[in-house]
């Protein structure tokens, strides 16, 4: 009775720790993947042979990097702006309460405002240009990224304040020691959330008017009939989205809250 | 560090106190007591100058306590929560508020040091509060306040969120606390034998609308029981009269 309870434990823990039902799931689709692939041809579905065939030749050719580090390139310059602009509304809106009532309805406003819209926009404004999709990151991204620092700011202790009144911390040192503790977890999380629609802003822009990025490259693959192209930067995209939430966010968060 | 309390009055959109009237010398131990929601945090919010008062004045050493922005009291408070911040070791968290009172950053960790040690924190300066028991966050807040060497040092029912146990450990602590440094404390508290039990000097508060409705010198002259049992009976009496009125 105890050895099968064991045993049964043992397997319950080994399950877990490989997601033994995501891996059952990945390869049911794989298989299926496949299947679809030989009845409906390269054309419309490349094998998944076929996409890692791919995924080497643009390693060796060394595109895999020109074409990541154009689209990370324009990515950092527009969430990174984002990221600037954001944490400064999120200042205003604590020095001066009138300034949190107008980031609130920009916010809203911005975020209620279609990908497309400032796709077009930036077209217009900047042409076929690096800076379209920069200004398109940058105006997505923004109210995602000032809606956390806003509700971090909001977030402050308001009984901490107070304690540093009674001890006459200065404020700077208030703003130190107490505010920006306080809001940085909350920065952390819009960063995050927000890089992960960067990447997927950015790429869509890069379809239109500029010649190198990840974006840029999935279209050229689909003119020239490539399909297994589109599906290996497809598989760069998601690669790079699951390596910057292990290696950057996570171990960021972690250090965070080592307190806790 | 003599404690003036002269006619308080304060009013929110109803009256807490009216006239509130007492003094206490130089290393007192005061303890304010009175039934629930009588205005005993207001009062020593006053006191501690976080909230002017609608009337009247507060003298600490006979100068008048100033209300908002820099004031020049020296006074450390204890507040019901620890008040810590949770993303600093015990040790920063003492040491933070002695930045405003200069000296390097060496200095201030001895001292944050000295004082946990005081307060039997010893071994726990790196700990984040998180880490350690409500008590213990609670004596490193009374470490916090006591570093800054204040002349009075003010506390809102600082054990309230303790267990018994604790309660009692701490008790005896503050009472030790308080004849080493012979400061002038004043203490929050609804417990009558709390009050009994540490204080020197006992404030007892009417009901809403606070007055003081009795002030007790609690010397070891008079019988603590027969004192629990006097102090007790009257605060039958304020919740009597304060009853069918909501309390704040």
């Amino acid at each position: 009775m105890t050895a099968r309870a064991d045993g049964s434990g043992g397997w319950e823990a080994w399950t877990r720790r490989l997601r033994l039902p995501t891996v059952v799931v990945f390869v049911a689709v794989l298989v299926g993947w496949e299947l679809a692939s030989r009845r409906y041809g390269a054309y419309v579905l490349p094998s998944p042979e076929a996409v890692v065939a791919g995924l080497a030749i643009i390693v060796r050719s060394g595109e895999l990097w020109t074409h990541t580090g154009a689209s990370l390139y324009r990515i950092v310059i527009g969430f990174g702006g984002a990221l600037g602009l954001a944490i400064v509304m999120g200042l205003a809106s604590f020095l001066w309460r009138p300034a949190r009532v107008v980031v609130r309805d920009v916010v809203t406003v911005l975020n209620s405002t279609s990908v497309f819209v400032w796709i077009v926009v930036s077209l217009i404004w900047f042409g076929l240009t690096d800076l379209a999709p920069m200004f398109t990151t940058f105006m997505i991204t923004l109210p995602v990224v000032a809606a956390n620092v806003v509700e971090g700011v909001e977030s402050v202790d308001r009984r901490l304040l107070e304690m540093g009144q009674v001890y006459r911390l200065s404020g700077w040192e208030k703003f130190r020691a107490i505010v920006i503790p306080s809001t940085v977890p909350h920065l952390v999380a819009g960063m995050k959330v927000g890089f992960g629609l960067a990447l997927k802003v950015s790429v869509v822009a890069e379809i239109f008017g500029v010649t190198s990025g990840i974006g840029y490259i999935m279209n050229y693959s689909r003119e020239i009939l490539a399909t297994q192209m589109v599906f290996v930067w497809a598989t760069v995209m998601i690669g790079i989205m699951l390596l910057t939430d292990k290696l950057l966010f996570e171990s960021l968060t972690r250090r965070l809250e080592r307190w806790r | 560090m003599k404690v003036e309390v002269d006619a308080i009055t304060k009013s929110y959109a109803i009256p807490v106190l009216a006239g509130v009237t007492f003094q206490a010398a130089e290393g007192d131990f005061i303890c304010l007591l009175g039934p629930n929601g009588c205005g005993k945090t207001t009062l020593l919010r006053i006191v501690g100058g976080l909230e002017p008062p609608t009337a009247g004045e507060v003298r600490l050493d006979g100068r008048p306590v100033l209300y908002g922005g820099a004031s020049n009291l020296h006074v450390g408070v204890v507040f019901q929560e620890d008040r810590l911040l949770p993303w600093m070791t015990l040790e920063d968290n003492v040491a933070l508020v002695l930045k405003p009172l200069g000296g390097d950053a060496r200095t201030r960790l001895a001292t944050a040091r000295r004082y946990l040690r005081f307060v039997g924190l010893q071994g726990f300066e790196t700990y984040y509060p998180n880490r350690v028991s409500g008590g213990m966050r609670q004596r490193a807040a009374i470490a916090r306040a006591l570093a800054i060497e204040p002349g009075l040092l003010l506390m809102d029912e600082p054990f309230a969120a303790l267990d018994a146990q604790n309660r009692r450990i701490m008790q005896a602590e503050v009472r030790r606390i308080w004849a080493d440094t012979g400061k002038t404390f004043v203490f929050v508290t609804h417990s009558i034998e709390e009050a009994v039990a540490i204080g020197t000097t006992l404030v007892m508060l009417s009901a809403r609308p606070a007055r003081v409705r009795e002030l007790i010198r609690n010397d070891g002259t008079r019988d603590p029981h027969a004192l629990v049992d006097h102090l007790n009976q009257v605060i039958m009496e304020e919740v009597e009269r304060q009853q069918g009125e909501p309390c704040r």
